[in-house]
C-alpha cells in the first residue's frame, strides 16, 4: 500500500463531503488558529518590546527608588517607603565605581512648551551631560545638553522630533527662543525621529539640564540614575559596586535587602517575558482542549467513514488487502483530514495575525517554528483519534463487509 | 494421491467441515467434503440457496478457513494460515468475480484493475501497464478512464473480470456472475469465460442455475452441506442469444 494512493483517497473522501469534512475539521481550525494568532501576535510584541520598547543597551543597569513591576500591595507600600535617590548619591557612585565607562542621573515631569501662539504639552526631561550617551540619543540637529550647560544650570533645551514639527513647521527650530513653565529656553538640539510604539509617539519631549530641572521643580524629587559599563562582561562588577555604594548610604544591614531596584535591558525582558508567558499558557490550554474535542470529532467521522465503506474494505480485503494495509488506509486518512484542518488553522491564524498588525498598533510576526508546531500537532491529533476506527476497519471480517449493504 | 497426477492437482480438499455455533444449537454448513480441481478445469459448484455453496466458495476463496479438515491450493495447506497469509493467498492465487461486480464507485476502470497490484508491491509505472492489458483482454481499453457509473452492467463484470485476471490467479473464483445481468449481457460473460478458459485459465463458477452451470465441463452439485453429485458435463455450445439460451 502506497502512501500517495491513500493520500489520494483522503483528499476525495474530503472533497466528496465538503460540509461535513468543513464541520469536522472546525474544532482543529479553531485549534490551530488560536494557537498561530497568539504565539505571532506575542512572538511580535517580543520583537517590539526588545527592539522599541527596552532600548537600553545591553551594558547598561539603570537604578531606581521603585521596582519596575509591583505584585501584591505589600511590595507597594515597601516600595513606597524607600528613601529618594538623590544627585548625591549619583556623585557617590561616580567617585567609587571603577568599572563605570559614565554615569548620569535623569528625572522627569511634564510641563507645556510654547512658542508664539503655539503650544504642546510634553515630557521635561532634567539630563545630566552623561545621559545621550548612555542612552545613545542620536540628534537631528544642533547638540545636547553639555557638562557646561548643566555646571551654569542654562536655560538651554534639546527637543523632540514632534515637538520641533509642531513648533516649527517652516523654520530651523536651532536658537529659537521656547518657553516651558513659563520660563524662556534657547533650543540648541532637536531629536532624531524615533517614531511611535504602541500608538504612542516617542518624539515628544524636551531635555533640559538637570541642575535647572531641580531649580523649577525641586530638588527633592527622587531620580533616576544610569551606569555603562562599556561592555556587557563588566556589567556584574559595575552592579556589585553600585549596590556595595548605595547599601552603604542607606545604611542597610547585611541581612536586609536591597531597597533600590537594579535593572537591565536583560532583566526588563524577563519581566516582560514573564508577563507573555502567562497569556501564552491560557492560549495553550485553549488550544488544547479545542484540539482534543477536535479529535474526538474526526473519530467520530471516521468510525462513520469506516461504516460507510464497509463494503470498500470488503473488497480491498477480498484482493489481498492484510490488516495493516487497511490500517495505514484509514490513519493516513484521519492524518490527512486533520493536515488540512491545520493548513486551514494556519491560515487563518496567520491572516488574524495580520489584520491585527493592519488594525491596531500591536505588531505580531508568524513564526515558521509555529506553523510547523501547528502543522505538527494537527497531524498527531488524527494519528492518535484515528486509532481506534482504523483498527476497527482492519478487524473486519471480509466475509461479513462484502456482504453489508 | 497419484504421484503422477500431483503437480496437476491445483484444489485438494480433504474432510472439510465448517460448523456455525448458533446460540445453543450447531449448524453445520459443510459435512465431509473432499474433492480435486486439476489445472485448466472449468467446474461449475451448484446448489439451491442454503446448500452451502456459499460457505464452500468462501473457503475456496481463502475469506474462511474451516472447522475442520485439510485444504491443500496450489501445494499450500491453506487451512490453518493466519489472516494475512490468507490475504496474500487471495493476492496472489484467486480472482475473484462477484454477482454485485464489487468495483470500488469512485475510482475509473483502470483503478480498479490496479488494485490487487497495488496489494501485491507492484511499482505504479508496472501496475498501469499490466492493468491495460488486463483490460485489453475483456476489450475495455477504451472505457478504461470511466467510473463504473458511466459503465453498463456487462462493462462494469467485464471490469471485475479484468481485475480478477491482472495478478494472474491460479483460479478464477466467479460466485453468480451473471446473477445481476440480463440473458445477452450473461451470455457474453460466459463466452468470455469460454475464452479465458481455453488460454489456460481455471475457473470455477459457482451458481444455482443449472443453465449457467451447463456452459462448465465438470459440475459439482452440493446439497445439505454434502457433495451430491460431481459429474463431467460437455458444455453446450454458446449460441447467439437471439437463438434462445436452452442447452
Amino acid at each position: 500500500m502506497n502512501f500517495r494512493e491513500s493520500i489520494f483517497i483522503a483528499l476525495s473522501s474530503l472533497r466528496a463531503n465538503r460540509l461535513r469534512s468543513l464541520l469536522t475539521l472546525l474544532g482543529i481550525v479553531i485549534g490551530v488558529m488560536s494557537v498561530i494568532a497568539v504565539v505571532s501576535i506575542i512572538a511580535g510584541l517580543n520583537d517590539y518590546v526588545a527592539n522599541r520598547i527596552f532600548t537600553l543597551a545591553p551594558d547598561v543597569v539603570t537604578i531606581s527608588r521603585m521596582e519596575p513591576i509591583i505584585e501584591s500591595m505589600e511590595d507597594w507600600i515597601e516600595n513606597a517607603r524607600r528613601k529618594n535617590l538623590y544627585l548625591a548619591d549619583l556623585d557617590a557612585i561616580r567617585d567609587v565605581c571603577n568599572h563605570c565607562k559614565a554615569v548620569g542621573a535623569s528625572v522627569g515631569s511634564s510641563a507645556r512648551i510654547k512658542y508664539g501662539r503655539e503650544y504642546v504639552g510634553s515630557q521635561i526631561q532634567g539630563y545630566t551631560a552623561e545621559i545621550p550617551v548612555i542612552l545613545g540619543d542620536e540628534l537631528h540637529a544642533g547638540r545636547f545638553i553639555t557638562q557646561y550647560d548643566v555646571d551654569h544650570a542654562r536655560n538651554v533645551c534639546v527637543i523632540g522630533f514632534d515637538v520641533a514639527d509642531i513648533l516649527f513647521p517652516f523654520v530651523d527650530p536651532i536658537g529659537k527662543s521656547v518657553t516651558i513653565d513659563g520660563r524662556p529656553f534657547e533650543v540648541v538640539g532637536v531629536g532624531k525621529k524615533k517614531g511611535s510604539v504602541l500608538g504612542s509617539s516617542r518624539d515628544n519631549w524636551a531635555t533640559i539640564p538637570i541642575s535647572l530641572h531641580q531649580k523649577i521643580w525641586g530638588a527633592y524629587q527622587s531620580v533616576q540614575i544610569y551606569a555603562k559599563a562599556g561592555n556587557e562582561e563588566r556589567l556584574p562588577a559595575v552592579q556589585d559596586e553600585v549596590r556595595l555604594v548605595l547599601r552603604a548610604r542607606r545604611h542597610l544591614a547585611y541581612s536586609a535587602k536591597d531597597d533600590f531596584a537594579m535593572n537591565t535591558s536583560k532583566s526588563f525582558l524577563q519581566i516582560w517575558a514573564n508577563i507573555s508567558r502567562a497569556f501564552f499558557a491560557v492560549t495553550i490550554g485553549i488550544a488544547g482542549i479545542s484540539l482534543v474535542v477536535g479529535g474526538i470529532v474526526v473519530m467520530n467521522i471516521m468510525l462513520v467513514s469506516v461504516t460507510e465503506r464497509t463494503r470498500e474494505i470488503g473488497i480491498r480485503k477480498a484482493l489481498g488487502a492484510r490488516r495493516k494495509d487497511i490500517l495505514l488506509q484509514f490513519l493516513i486518512e484521519s492524518a490527512a483530514l486533520a493536515l488540512v484542518g491545520g493548513i486551514i488553522g494556519v491560515a487563518m491564524g496567520a491572516s488574524i495575525a495580520m489584520t491585527v498588525t493592519w488594525l491596531t498598533p500591536l505588531p505580531a510576526s508568524v513564526k515558521w517554528w509555529a506553523v510547523a508546531l501547528g502543522l505538527f500537532v494537527s497531524t498527531s491529533v488524527g494519528l492518535f483519534f484515528g486509532i481506534y476506527p482504523a483498527k476497527k476497519a482492519a478487524n473486519l471480517d471480509p466475509i461479513e463487509a462484502l456482504r453489508y449493504e | 494421491m497419484a504421484d503422477s497426477a500431483a503437480n496437476n492437482v491445483l484444489i485438494r480438499t480433504e474432510r472439510l467441515w465448517k460448523t456455525y455455533q448458533m446460540g445453543s444449537a450447531q449448524v453445520h454448513a459443510l459435512q465431509d467434503v473432499t474433492f480435486e480441481i486439476q489445472r485448466n478445469e472449468y467446474v461449475a459448484i451448484m446448489g439451491p440457496s442454503g446448500s452451502g455453496k456459499s460457505t464452500l466458495m468462501n473457503l475456496i476463496g481463502c475469506l474462511d478457513t474451516p472447522t475442520e479438515g485439510k485444504y491443500w491450493l496450489n501445494e499450500k495447506l491453506v487451512s490453518k494460515m493466519k489472516d494475512d497469509e490468507l490475504a496474500h493467498i487471495r493476492n496472489k492465487e484467486i480472482g475473484f468475480v462477484f454477482q454485485t461486480f464489487n468495483l470500488l464507485a469512485r475510482s475509473t476502470a483502470l483503478h480498479n484493475v490496479e488494485l490487487p497490484l497495488i496489494y501485491s508491491g507492484v511499482s505504479s509505472k508496472d501496475r498501469t501497464a499490466r492493468a491495460q492489458e488486463s483490460l485489453a483482454m475483456v476489450e475495455l481499453t477504451d472505457r478504461m478512464h470511466h467510473k463504473p457509473n458511466e459503465l453498463s452492467g456487462g462493462q462494469r463484470q467485464r471490469v471485475a473480470i479484468a481485475r480478477a485476471l491482472v495478478n494472474r490467479p491460479s483460479i478464477i473464483l466467479a460466485d453468480e456472475p451473471t446473477g445481476n445481468l440480463d440473458s445477452a449481457t450473461g451470455e457474453e460473460i460466459l463466452k468470455l469465460f469460454d475464452k479465458l478458459h481455453s488460454e489456460g485459465n481455471t475457473i470455477i463458477l459457482v451458481t444455482h442455475e443449472r443453465d449457467i452451470a451447463a456452459s462448465t465441463h465438470r459440475i459439482i452439485s452440493i446439497r445439505d452441506g454434502r457433495i451430491a453429485s460431481d459429474e463431467p458435463n460437455t458444455p453446450r455450445i454458446p449460441v447467439a442469444p437471439a437463438a434462445g439460451s436452452a442447452s
